[in-house]
């Protein structure tokens, strides 16, 4: 099969690389081995929440500029443009967000912390500065539901000026879907709940328990396909209605991979679900075609390549007793060599693997054995040189990376 | 503020399981007690072994009175603590390096020390436990099994107080209180206050294990500890049924046991300064040498998940120069200073083993009772700990997650099992099958402040994912009965990294890919960073 | 370090590989329609733990596993979760298989008998008194319909109209046609005859064909299964060795036999797994290498949607026959979005999973529904039923498609000199 670009990865990264590739005309295959780590989305987008010595970010473009030269932001280009051009790329999805490059908000996270960030999903909790908009708040649960702590997101809450009440709702068939010790998470209750009738009366539930609040706030388990059903429990509660982030699996990550997905399908894409590559051929500085699993025979030949296969938690890095690789292609990677020297004892300090990654050039791209190969990019966590804990920055990197690469790959 | 002083016939020092032992003993024999821990019960060594029930057999050769006091305890506690112990037998088993000759020495001990040892065909060993060895050419069945040395602490706990006995963790001993040649108590901090406590009793018993050395030198007397550390590592899953044991002189890594979900291979020995005792971070040198001699027992071990490493400091009290520690006699030491340094109300009990912590409460008890004048004979070989009682009523629920309970529980279990409420069948843990109800439970019955005693009561946490997801939701779980929320944020934070210290050690292949997406659930998603703060929880 | 151990720390027990990031969870139909069952990550790899300790920890209600594989497409771990569960029932389960079960499984013997009688049997089958008896007695849902059995087998058609014509093609290939293709829907097998011998390939039975068993392993009948098994690998090395490749025309059926076999029976497939194929596949790559090219009727129009069965989706091979399909100039294609029809075989006939069975298919029925195609195109059989039952619209193998757009004389003209 042939492809003017093969992307080896289907999560963020992959898929906005794809997007923009399939949208400005090229034929592009995505191979995707298993779901990917959006399934652990907040909702939100991060460009760069902190700098290097942890102080929050206020305007994250103006923040890289401090960043060391190899790190994967100074080889991007222009950050404000492509931020832009990422949150444009969502929206036509189906995404749609709030927020700028240029001045960070802040999101409401599971266990009621704050944390700078650029984009945020339509819906979800932001706040600007350290205050709530709000002086009294009805903070909701599903009985049962246990990856929604809410008395530490009202502790969160109540440090930001709100006066709390948790409220606990349910309905019939919740009651139902209680009867699994294990499976009331956040995405089967979003099956649950997944149609109109039921989130009306899911409503009728919140407006009865909703007091003298002024604003309502609900864990995010309503839309796992799109935001359809949760619009229609907006214009059906008397208050406004704000989500706030669960424990994974996350019901606004698993509606962004699904709707990326979509959107990648529509313009064209070929989305191989399910299939890795297994291997490639390499013919002199270039990588002619990769094998997949699912396809044997079948070689995808493409004129690009881009390895967007994450790092440890995906599987696009993995380590052994004494080494890091990269076990699609073996190229070169970026590592201390002394595995005691991987980590740090306190677990909350800057772990040194967070920065192992694959080496690439100043455009992205990859090498092996010392050589660069001139077709092969890679993009997102995959990449060595950043800490997404530590900067905070994760999805900005796995967007703007992608976005750099299709740019490099259009011209 | 001047805090209230409180009476007692007996201060116990030390909430590991001789301490445990000794507070369940005198309160039965009706003596008013105070159990003092300075962090958790089983913290130290009790909780930082194989999970043994030895049959004595590996003391046999060595030290014939140690392996015979095993091998009669052994066989108590299969009928006292029942629901703590699995009944798995064991194999000592020799492999082509190891001297056949060996065995018949071995034998020979044992039947001597009056330990069942049973020499059986190489190709029978491997019929009853597939996992051994298949190269080995001898075998040697004896009566080792599995025992849970938390379960088992909290059993004699939970005994204890209900026969009266006060217990609190987090107290440590900051003084001893002497007047005129006689103990008289103890002050103590409390960690979790901030305050200073005073206790006084007439009796004050040291079982505070290796760090007994170091309460006997705030008592102006001198007990001389060895200080031996032993490193363990812990694998996914149960990869042996049966415990295997080399049948040679004792050395490294030469045990691995079937605990509960996971087996566990171990030690290494080595002779360590007193100053780092606390100090239970396992060393790259330690993971190779178990790694590699754990290998010879159960080859299957070469491709099995490890899931954390764990040391502890063997109690022994020194008798010669020997490097190793291993030659040492595992006997009972128990101290009555008055005759031994002339300090009346003041007893140690130590040397000894996880396995005979009963008869090492017996014996201080015994010495109490002796200096109080109670006349009354200790019951504890017969009468079984709250959870192992023989005829409690069997519940009827079938779930995978009650089973599991009752593994951990025994007959507790219908405490909270039997609720009507399902949002307490749901499981908090679900590599351990942990629920809310039992959560519960331990959080109002089993002396629980912080998520790692929760996780030393009910094994929430401990799974493969190490509480990825499960850390979480059991903070929440606790945050519905703790006010300060702020605070819990805090100890899950702690939690996390009390996890990943016995992570670390073992952080590459799976392990680090799990560890980076606990740190991104955590850290990433969640910023719990934010509330994190330097000190270790214990 | 010696003996490379514990080089990787990566665990040969491919359950430990399970980073318990539950995104299994997310996929399994079942889980988020039916609280009872465990859902894929409890009955799989942490139950897998347990089972380990003890077989007492095995719970029943791993039967409410459809085996779609939906979980181990999801995994990014590539733990097969579906294969924990299934190998775990087979080890572990207590319950013999009833008779309904025997019955529902042994989709050839009941097909054979059925298909001697078969104006009776569907008569009985529709009439709604035996829908009651089946219900109540055999605990076969009343709402069903049985798929219709055909008055002629496809072999039996095969052999009095087409058999002694396959020899005069220069390739050949062997036709695993399946339960189905035999005794319910023939016509699909004459629809891949025709396409085959329009491409210049003559078509052969196997020497004995079986069942290809899927139905006996989602029923407990594990014995009979590896012995169908055994027989179709000895069949299908008989043809291999004249150079044939074997062809199917279904997903579930090639799944089977390529994977469950070895997974599941430990049935060696190791040298005849690479030569089973479905004929979109076949077809497919003989056009992408350039040897063979299809020519479609000008008239032709057709509003497909695609439907992804469950086993199509595990085998990662949905692109060979949407990429054909998207070849007839006439035919516009939906893509569906992927998801489980719920029947899944026999799973969804049972009455005790009849309302979880359509629970499962609802969004997907809903919507086939909105986009109201001219038919709904699928490479399994049982997703047809399910499909043809809960919505308007007829559901055809992309098989039959092609069959029906294509020009067969200009077929044949294109390929003479290949």
């Amino acid at each position: 099969m042939k492809f003017d670009t093969v992307i080896m990865g289907g999560g963020l990264s992959g898929l906005t690389c794809g997007i923009a590739l399939a949208k400005a005309g090229q034929r592009v295959a995505l191979v995707s081995a298993g779901q990917s780590s959006l399934h652990f989305a907040s909702g939100s987008f991060d460009l760069m929440g902190y700098d290097a010595q942890g102080a929050p970010v206020s305007n994250p473009p103006e923040a890289i500029k401090a960043l060391p030269e190899q790190h994967p932001y100074k080889k991007v280009g222009d950050i404000a443009a492509l931020a832009e051009q990422a949150q444009q790329l969502l929206l036509e999805a189906g995404i749609g967000t709030t927020g700028t490059a240029t001045a960070n908000h802040n999101r409401l996270t599971p266990l009621g912390a704050f944390k700078p960030t650029w984009l945020t999903t339509e819906g979800y909790v932001t706040i600007d500065g350290d205050k709530l908009p709000w002086t009294k708040v009805a903070l909701m649960n599903i009985i049962g539901y246990l990856d929604f702590p809410t008395k530490f997101i009202a502790d969160g809450l109540r440090n930001a000026g709100a006066d709390v009440e948790i409220k606990p709702i349910t309905l019939p068939e919740l009651n139902e879907a209680r009867k699994s010790p294990t499976e009331m998470r956040a995405t089967n209750i979003a099956k649950v709940l997944g149609n109109q009738e039921v989130v009306t009366r899911l409503a009728a539930e919140i407006n009865a328990k909703a007091g003298d609040a002024q604003v309502v706030l609900l864990p995010a388990v309503l839309g796992i396909k799109d935001d359809k059903l949760a619009q229609l429990l907006k214009q059906q509660i008397t208050k406004p209605l704000h989500f706030v982030a669960t424990i994974p699996p996350s019901v606004p990550g698993t509606r962004m991979q699904a709707l990326l997905r979509k959107r990648f399908e529509a313009l064209g894409g070929m989305f191989l679900n399910g299939d890795k590559v297994v291997a490639g051929t390499i013919a002199g500085d270039k990588l002619h075609n990769v094998t997949t699993e699912k396809l044997e025979g079948t070689k995808l030949v493409a004129d690009n390549f881009v390895m967007a296969t994450g790092s440890f938690m995906s599987r696009g890095l993995v380590s052994d007793y004494k080494k890091v690789y990269e076990p699609i292609l073996g190229v070169d990677v970026d590592y201390i060599a002394e595995r005691p020297q991987w980590t740090q004892n306190d677990v909350f300090d800057a772990q040194p693997y967070m920065e192992f990654g694959v080496r690439t050039d100043n455009q992205l791209r990859v090498a092996k054995d010392g050589t660069t190969l001139a077709n092969v990019y890679a993009v997102g966590q995959i990449l060595s040189g950043n800490n997404k804990l530590k900067l905070c920055n994760g999805e900005g990197l796995d967007m703007l990376t992608a976005l750099a690469v299709a740019n490099t790959i259009k011209k | 503020m001047e805090p209230k002083i409180k009476e007692y016939d007996v201060i116990v020092i030390g909430g590991g399981i001789t301490g445990a032992g000794t507070a369940r003993d005198c309160s039965m024999r009706g003596l008013k007690t105070l159990l003092v821990e300075r962090l958790d019960f089983s913290y130290g060594a009790t909780g930082r072994n194989h999970g043994l029930l030895h049959s004595g057999a590996r003391y046999a050769v060595t030290d014939k009175e140690s392996a015979t006091e095993c091998i009669q305890e052994n066989m108590i506690l299969r009928k006292i603590a029942r629901h703590c112990v699995e009944e798995t037998d064991g194999f000592f088993i020799t492999l082509p390096e190891d001297d056949l000759a060996y065995q018949r020495t071995f034998v020979d001990a044992c039947h001597a020390a009056g330990i069942r040892a049973d020499i059986i065909d190489p190709e029978e060993a491997k019929r009853l436990e597939p996992s051994v060895n298949p190269t080995l050419t001898g075998a040697v069945r004896i009566p080792d099994a599995s025992i849970d040395p938390f379960r088992l602490t909290m059993a004699n706990i939970y005994d204890a107080q209900l026969h009266g006995a006060e217990t609190l963790t987090y107290h440590e001993v900051t003084d001893i209180i002497i007047n005129q040649n006689r103990v008289e108590g103890v002050r103590c901090l409390d960690h979790i206050t901030g305050q200073t406590k005073e206790f006084r009793a007439k009796v004050t018993i040291n079982a505070a294990g290796i760090w007994g050395a170091l309460i006997a030198q705030k008592a102006g007397v001198t007990v001389n500890m060895f200080p031996a550390r032993g490193a363990l590592l812990i694998f996914g899953h149960r990869v042996n049924h049966m415990v295997i044991n080399r049948c040679r002189k004792p050395a490294n890594a030469d045990i691995l046991v079937p605990d509960d979900t996971v087996c566990v291979i171990g030690t290494t020995s080595d002779r360590v300064p007193m100053d780092t005792v606390d100090d239970m971070r396992v060393t790259p040198e330690e993971v190779e040498v178990l790694l590699r001699e754990g290998e010879k027992l159960a080859p299957a071990l070469a491709s099995t998940r490890i899931l954390r490493a764990y040391a502890g400091v063997r109690p022994l009290v020194a008798a010669d120069n020997d490097p190793s520690g291993r030659s040492i006699s595992r006997g009972i030491v128990c101290l009555d200073h008055e005759t031994r340094d002339g300090l009346a109300g003041f007893i140690t009990i130590t040397g000894g083993k996880m396995m005979t912590y009963r008869l090492m409460a017996e014996d201080a008890t015994n010495m109490a009772c002796g200096k109080l004048g109670v006349d009354k004979k200790s019951e504890t070989a017969s009468t079984p700990l709250p959870g192992s009682e023989p005829d409690a009523p069997k519940p009827a629920k079938k779930t995978v997650a009650f089973k599991a309970a009752e593994g951990r529980h025994g007959t507790l279990t219908t405490a909270f099992s039997l609720t009507t409420d399902i949002v307490d069948d749901a499981l908090v843990c679900e590599c351990e099958h942990v629920s809310v109800g039992e959560v519960n439970f331990a959080i109002n019955n089993l002396n629980v402040h912080n998520l790692v005693n929760l996780r030393r009561r009910t094994r929430v946490g401990m799974g493969t994912c190490q509480g990825e997801l499960c850390a979480a939701r059991a903070a929440g779980v606790m945050c519905r009965q703790h006010e300060d929320a702020a605070n819990v944020k805090t100890d899950l934070a702690a939690f996390i990294n009390e996890r990943w210290k016995g992570a670390q050690p073992v952080a590459w292949g799976d392990n680090m890919a799990e560890a980076q997406l606990t740190a991104t659930i955590y850290e990433g998603l969640c910023g719990l960073n934010q509330y994190a703060r330097k000190e270790e929880v214990q | 370090m010696e003996n490379e151990m514990q080089l990787l720390n990566i665990s040969e027990y491919n359950f430990e590989q399970c980073l318990k990031c539950s995104i299994c969870t997310v996929y399994c139909p079942v889980s988020g329609v039916n609280p009872l069952y465990p859902g894929p990550k409890q009955a799989g790899p942490d139950g897998e733990r347990y089972r380990l300790k003890d077989p007492k920890f095995f719970n029943e209600q791993l039967k409410m596993c459809l085996n779609c594989k939906r979980c181990e497409v999801a995994c990014p771990s590539g733990v097969n979760v579906g294969d924990i569960i299934q190998k775990a029932r087979m080890k572990y389960a207590s319950h013999k298989p009833k008779l309904r079960d025997q019955m529902l499984a042994n989709t050839d013997l009941v097909g054979s008998m059925a298909t001697i009688v078969a104006p009776v049997a569907n008569f009985f089958t529709s009439l709604g008194v035996s829908k009651e008896i089946l219900h109540s007695v055999m605990k076969i849902d009343k709402h069903r319909t049985f798929p219709a059995y055909a008055s002629q087998k496809f072999e039996t058609w095969f052999k009095r109209n087409a058999q002694s014509k396959q020899d005069k093609y220069a390739k050949h290939v062997s036709f695993f046609h399946g339960c189905y293709v035999n005794y319910n829907f023939p016509q699909l097998g004459k629809d891949l005859v025709k396409i085959m011998n329009a491409c210049g390939y003559g078509v052969h039975l196997l020497e004995n064909e079986k069942c290809c068993g899927t139905a006996l392993i989602a029923n407990g009948l594990y014995d009979q299964a590896r012995s169908q098994g055994e027989s179709n690998m000895s069949s299908m090395r008989s043809a291999i060795s004249k150079g044939r490749t074997i062809v199917t025309t279904s997903s579930t059926c090639t799944f089977t036999m390529r994977d469950e076999y070895h997974h599941l029976l430990d049935v060696d497939n190791h040298d005849v797994r690479d030569h089973i194929t479905l004929a979109t596949r076949f077809l497919w790559q003989l056009i992408d290498e350039g040897k063979l090219k299809l020519a479609f009727r000008p008239d032709f129009k057709m509003r497909v949607a695609y439907h992804t069965a469950c086993h199509m989706e595990r085998m990662g091979w949905v692109v060979y026959s949407t990429q054909l399909l998207r070849m007839i100039p006439g035919l516009e294609l939906t893509m569906l979005e992927s998801m489980c029809c719920g029947i899944s075989g026999t799973y969804g006939f049972k009455a005790e999973n009849y309302e979880t069975s359509q629970k499962i298919g609802a969004p997907l029925f809903a919507a086939i529904d909105a986009l109201k195609p001219d038919c709904v195109s699928t490479d399994c059989e049982t997703c047809k039923w399910q499909i043809e039952m809960s919505t308007s619209v007829k559901v055809l193998n992309p098989i039959s498609i092609i069959a029906d757009a294509l020009d067969v004389e200009k077929t044949i003209e294109l390929n003479k000199n290949h």
